[in-house]
């Protein structure tokens, strides 16, 4: 019996509807002109684009060389914002951190892309054996940070937390509180239907599923990598 | 919500905030916050659960895993664990999924309130089932259940975790693992636990440097250069150290089961050195469970072990807070 490779294209298509739908908040966010969590739309985009094509290797695109630099930006991007997030709000766990985290993996699974068990991880123009595997106490490390992010996200008191941090006092009770809170002009609205679908779009339990199940993924590619 | 709400809120969405929003460094309920940590633990079993080897048959497979199990067991369990074996083999994709999917609903259960309790339910009989049919009860038939190699058995950690960090409102005094059970049980619980795990260090095989050295080797095939350097010194340390280092972790396990009845400072001094303790275990010759040979559905037991320690680090009572509760001095800054 071969390895279940259903498994690997569903985790390929969770990666894609995480792109899709952080390509859609992303959309909605410049259509608002509300740039809170941005930065963390994009990247979930690129990853799951990216993380799609490490588990389907027919899914992959565009050289290892441009994925690392992308992810090497994103890398940089969030160091400095975490860095910025503790010196405006004092010792804390910046929620941009564990996205710096995310793009230094996903750095590492493209410059050591094959581990013991080799499936699904063949990246289109990667060259596996010039940089050996990835030390397995790195990757279990990861791994269990992200399943961490996974749980503490759904399970903080910030509803959202995953995409606005919980330093956005003035970002809208509908981003932050968790509630959806009931705005009469919604329903007046001419184009109630839109509006409703883009409201949807931002709800903070979405943002925040869409985070578990990146983190999944990317902790599940890690294990796979030992 | 129209773009202007979204862009400046307006007074009564504000109000909503900061009633809603915990302030930075306000102390957080202790008791969920080991309970998150738990859900982390079970949430990487259940991936690892979907190892693509677990998804096989044969010897290296999932059934050929439980099959193992079995020998040297008494007939009695040996039986049932084939039995269980024989049905993992003949639809490994189905069964292993459903295991793993079991283990996902705990996992994701544990975090919300309304599912906890019947998620840390599922997680005790669970568990339960596991150490019997998936660790052979824990080698505990053999007289191999030492706690170096995380005897009585890794899995019963969780299921006595389930049952110390059940929800029940009240304060985290004089320990956590109190306000689910109570302190009386919950002190009985603990000299249960080291009594245990006190006795398994010096009983059977576990004071013997042979069966000591070949618990660390055999552990070792696999591992990264590292951690097999690591398994070297351990395993020739046991060969030519491992009674005396039995009967010391066993002298560690009685001194830290009858903290629990002495003073909270020599309380916390025996938590840290058992934490330390079974941290090394954990690293030096459980291989971290075997997880980085990718073999493992688990950690095996230095986590949990941990874990169940920081349960009952004594807490002193702190000042009452505004609804007239006891605000532990546990404080955890908001993330």
């Amino acid at each position: 019996m071969g390895t279940p490779s259903w498994l690997y294209y569903l985790f390929a298509v969770a990666m894609l509807g995480v792109a899709a739908y952080s390509s859609g908040l992303f959309g909605r966010s410049l259509k608002t002109s509300d740039p809170v969590g941005r930065d963390i739309d994009v990247a979930h985009f690129v990853m799951g684009i990216a993380m799609a094509g490490m588990f389907v290797p027919h899914w992959a695109f565009w050289p290892a060389w441009f994925w690392e630099a992308v992810f090497f930006t994103l890398t940089v991007w969030f160091v400095v914002r975490s860095l910025q997030s503790l010196q405006q709000y004092g010792v804390h766990v910046p929620h941009e951190g564990i996205h710096a985290v995310m793009s230094l993996a996903m750095i590492l699974m493209y410059l050591y892309p094959m581990g013991a068990t080799g499936a699904a991880m063949s990246m289109s123009g990667s060259s596996p054996s010039s940089h050996g595997i990835l030390d397995p106490g790195v990757g279990l490390l990861l791994a269990v940070t992200f399943f961490g992010s996974a749980i503490f996200t759904l399970g903080s008191s910030h509803k959202g937390s995953s995409h606005h941090g919980t330093h956005r006092r003035h970002r809208s009770a509908y981003a932050t509180v968790g509630a959806p809170v009931t705005m009469p002009e919604v329903s007046a609205a001419p184009n109630t239907i839109v509006r409703r679908g883009l409201d949807i779009l931002t709800m903070p339990v979405l943002e925040d599923l869409s985070h578990v199940v990146m983190c999944i993924g990317m902790g599940f590619m890690l294990i796979l990598m030992l | 919500m129209t773009d202007t709400a979204l862009a400046a809120p307006d007074a009564r969405n504000v109000a909503v905030e900061e009633d809603a929003l915990p302030r930075l460094g306000q102390s957080r309920d202790v008791q969920r916050t080991f309970r998150l940590v738990l859900a982390t633990i079970w949430l990487t079993d259940a991936v690892l659960q979907i190892q693509p080897f677990m998804f096989t048959r044969g010897s290296n497979g999932f059934s050929g895993m439980l099959h193992s199990m079995a020998s040297g067991n008494p007939g009695f369990v040996a039986h049932t664990i084939t039995w269980n074996a024989s049905i993992v083999y003949h639809d490994p994709v189905l069964t292993n999924a459903l295991f793993a999917l079991i283990q996902f609903v705990i996992a994701f259960g544990i975090v919300f309130p309304r599912t906890v309790r019947p998620a840390l339910a599922l997680s005790i009989v669970w568990a339960l089932g596991v150490w019997w049919f998936g660790e052979g009860a824990g080698g505990v038939f053999l007289g191999t259940a030492t706690p170096f190699g995380g005897g009585p058995g890794g899995v019963l950690y969780y299921a006595l975790l389930g049952v110390l960090l059940w929800p029940r409102q009240g304060g985290d005094e004089p320990f956590v693992a109190a306000r689910a059970v109570g302190a009386r049980a919950a002190r009985l619980l603990w000299v249960g636990v080291w009594g245990v795990l006190a006795l398994l260090a010096v009983v059977g095989s576990g004071r013997e440097p042979q069966a000591l050295h070949d618990l660390v080797t055999k552990a070792a095939t696999g591992q990264p250069g590292w951690l097999e350097h690591l398994d070297k010194v351990s395993s020739a340390f046991f060969l030519h150290h491992g009674t005396p280092t039995a009967v010391l972790l066993a002298v560690l396990c009685v001194l830290a089961g009858a903290s629990v009845y002495l003073s909270p400072h020599f309380m916390r001094l025996m938590i840290i050195i058992v934490a330390v303790a079974f941290a090394v275990i954990w690293v030096a010759v459980q291989n971290l469970g075997g997880i980085l040979a990718g073999g493992a559905t688990d950690p095996n037991s230095g986590p949990l072990v941990v874990l169940l320690a920081l349960l009952y680090w004594p807490i002193v009572s702190g000042s009452r807070s505004r609804q007239g509760g006891v605000e532990p001095r546990f404080r955890v800054a908001g993330v």
